[in-house]
């Protein structure tokens, strides 16, 4: 089955020290070529402050400008792994060198739906909603969600290249590991925040199309974020 | 009918985990076997026990699971029949008699560290030994509800994140094992060290513990590390009947009754002990300590250089401030009281014991045995504030009416 791993951590504010951004990619290529077999999709994420998110819903969308304030720890990557089970997908968590530094959640996928055209900078939907909002597969909730985004891939066409729906947080766990200790939690990394619930890949030529199309997803927020397109993945 | 409590209570465990490998699904396994007990109750009366109850109740409850799913299934006829071949297919490749290995896969899965501790425990008393979800609820003070839903969401994300019912391959064992370990030495430990609540649970809870911990180490018997925790259990066990009055106050273990300790199980803890050596966990230092405790011929005459030793270890293993608290009550003994008080101070500031009474009540006691009377009350005051435990509360008034008339 397939999992979205959320990656996390503080977001640097000063310059990056080549040397140190040099070791991070090579830690990454290194992850890469051990769990090849099972990365379905991944790449780094542009700083937040190059974010938007969009609440309100598709029928009165605000968008704010990031960095998002509120938060400490900030999303800054993500992967889609292919795995047997949770073990299988909580082992390959605790090889992403930001599990070392933040966390990694780890997200049991409702259903994957790939991306048909390469990924390159495309732009990442991420699909946040408050716990209670967070329904389970088979509830009337769901299934009314379901028509919504149904509606909304109608209307967005090709300009979104796959995505997903996740199950509700009481099913993720939150993977980190310090002084090479693994530490797993029942859960999403912050209790009772916003969390992720699904996400579209959103391909268009620029931000302005990017916030245009995200601003019809239905979901309570949208934060939107551009891939760095080096993951090679 | 108490032989049916007994039947039910063995067979409990052993029928849900043959029921969850063969249904793959925890919720399905626990409703057919409450069903299948339900008819075990209606029929073995008239009929009599069969000779093979564990597997009459999982064929039973394999009859129930296959009605159930044909009745509510709302899935199109075709979905229907892939179900049924699909658990056809592992009923032939099966035994659907309870297996011993059925019960371990199932320790090790209700005690997955994906899982909240607290949840682990709860999901281990309702599968495993088959506790009402009033009776968690009575032992874990809360609420039904809230037991329910945790039970539920634990089962959902079994499901759902795919948590495999299985025993974990080698080269887990060494980090998901301890889990297991910890899961059981709580359900012993909530029955034993938490004296609020009532006290038939309280014994349900020891007395589970223990069997857990004996059954952990026949499935996984070079585990040295359950030896430790069983040996630990069953000496702590073996004082359960002196260490509350008859009044619920609780009775300091200088102070209880050592003719009345339960010397079967001071026996075969101590034989745990000897197949635990080399053991690396928690446990078999506090086994030890709890050894040197149950052998000891008086308070007067209790080994405190060895029990100072085995906290020593326990502290390498831990970093438990609670563990440094107690080793500086036995420096006391050891070495004289004001060296204890020394060794308290280098501890009492750790924030992890903030919200606890240990230091208080420990640092009172040194004082009250220095002769130091009136910080002894004081320290007592202050542990009373902080413990919320009713017969725990009784002991504590108890030392401030001697403190106070001493003066």
């Amino acid at each position: 089955m397939h999992y979205f791993a959320l990656l996390l951590g503080p977001e640097s504010t000063s310059a990056p020290d080549p040397d140190a951004q040099a070791a991070e990619m090579a830690a990454y290529e290194a992850f890469h070529a051990k769990a090849a077999t099972a990365i379905r999709a991944g790449d780094a994420l542009t700083p937040s402050s190059t974010g938007v998110r969009i609440t309100g819903g598709a029928d009165a969308p605000t968008v704010t400008d990031g960095p998002f304030a509120e938060s400490a720890e900030v999303a800054g990557g993500y992967y889609v792994f292919d795995a047997e089970n949770l073990d299988e997908a909580l082992a390959l968590a605790r090889d992403i060198p930001a599990a070392k530094y933040g966390a990694v959640e780890i997200w049991p996928i409702v259903e994957y739906f790939p991306p048909s055209k390469p990924l390159g900078k495309s732009w990442l939907a991420l699909l946040l909603e408050p716990p209670a909002n967070a329904h389970a597969p088979g509830t009337p909730e769901w299934d009314a969600g379901i028509t919504q985004h149904q509606k909304f891939g109608a209307a967005a066409g090709d300009r979104t290249n796959g995505g997903a729906a996740l199950h509700p947080p009481a099913t993720a766990t939150t993977v980190r590991v310090r002084d090479d200790q693994v530490l797993l939690t029942d859960g999403p990394y912050v209790e009772g925040a916003e969390v992720a619930n699904g996400f579209y890949f959103i391909d268009v030529g620029d931000r302005d199309e990017a916030v245009k199309v995200a601003s019809m997803i239905p979901a309570t927020t949208v934060e939107l974020r551009q891939l760095m397109g080096i993951s090679g993945l | 009918m108490s032989n049916l409590d007994g039947v039910f209570r063995r067979e409990w465990g052993p029928a849900v985990a043959a029921l969850a490998r063969w249904s793959g699904d925890f919720t399905v396994a626990e409703d057919a076997v409450q069903e299948a007990f339900a008819e075990a109750l209606r029929a073995w009366p008239r009929h009599g026990v069969p000779d093979n109850a564990g597997g009459w109740i999982v064929t039973v409850a394999r009859n129930r699971a296959l009605d159930r799913l044909r009745r509510e299934s709302v899935r199109p006829g075709k979905e229907l029949a892939a179900v049924l071949d699909d658990i056809r297919a592992r009923t032939d490749r099966v035994d659907v008699h309870p297996v011993r290995d059925d019960e371990l896969r199932m320790m090790f899965t209700c005690a997955h560290p994906a899982l909240d501790p607290t949840s682990q425990l709860a999901l281990t008393l309702r599968l495993i030994s088959g506790l009402t979800v009033a009776e968690i609820a009575r032992a874990l003070l809360q609420s039904e509800v809230a037991v329910g839903q945790r039970i539920t969401r634990a089962k959902n994300k079994i499901r759902h994140a795919n948590i495999p019912l299985r025993v974990p391959p080698a080269e887990l064992l060494p980090e998901r094992t301890p889990h297991v370990l910890a899961c059981i030495y709580s359900v012993f430990t909530e029955g034993y060290w938490s004296t609020a609540g009532p006290s038939a649970i309280r014994d349900e809870l020891c007395d589970e513990g223990v069997r857990l911990a004996g059954e952990l180490c026949s499935l996984m018997p070079d585990e040295r590390d359950a030896q430790a925790l069983t040996g630990l259990v069953l000496l702590h066990d073996s004082r359960r009947q002196t260490r509350v009055d008859a009044d619920g106050t609780l009775v300091p273990l200088e102070e209880q009754d050592r003719s009345r300790w339960d010397r079967g199980r001071i026996t075969r803890g101590l034989e745990r002990l000897q197949l635990a050596a080399g053991a690396r966990g928690p446990y078999l230092p506090q086994a030890v300590i709890a050894a040197i405790h149950a052998t000891a011929p008086s308070w007067q005459q209790t080994d405190w250089a060895t029990i100072c030793v085995a906290y020593d270890r326990l502290i390498e293993i831990t970093d438990s401030p609670v563990a440094r608290a107690n080793r500086a009550l036995a420096i006391g003994f050891r070495d004289g009281f004001q060296a204890g008080l020394a060794a308290l101070d280098e501890v009492a500031d750790d924030p992890r014991l903030a919200r606890s009474n240990t230091a208080a009540s420990i640092r009172a006691d040194l004082l009250r045995r220095a002769g130091r009377r009136d910080e002894a009350l004081r320290w007592y005051r202050v542990a009373l504030d902080h413990n919320w435990s009713g017969p725990a509360r009784e002991f504590l008034r108890r030392r401030i009416a001697e403190c106070a008339a001493d003066r």
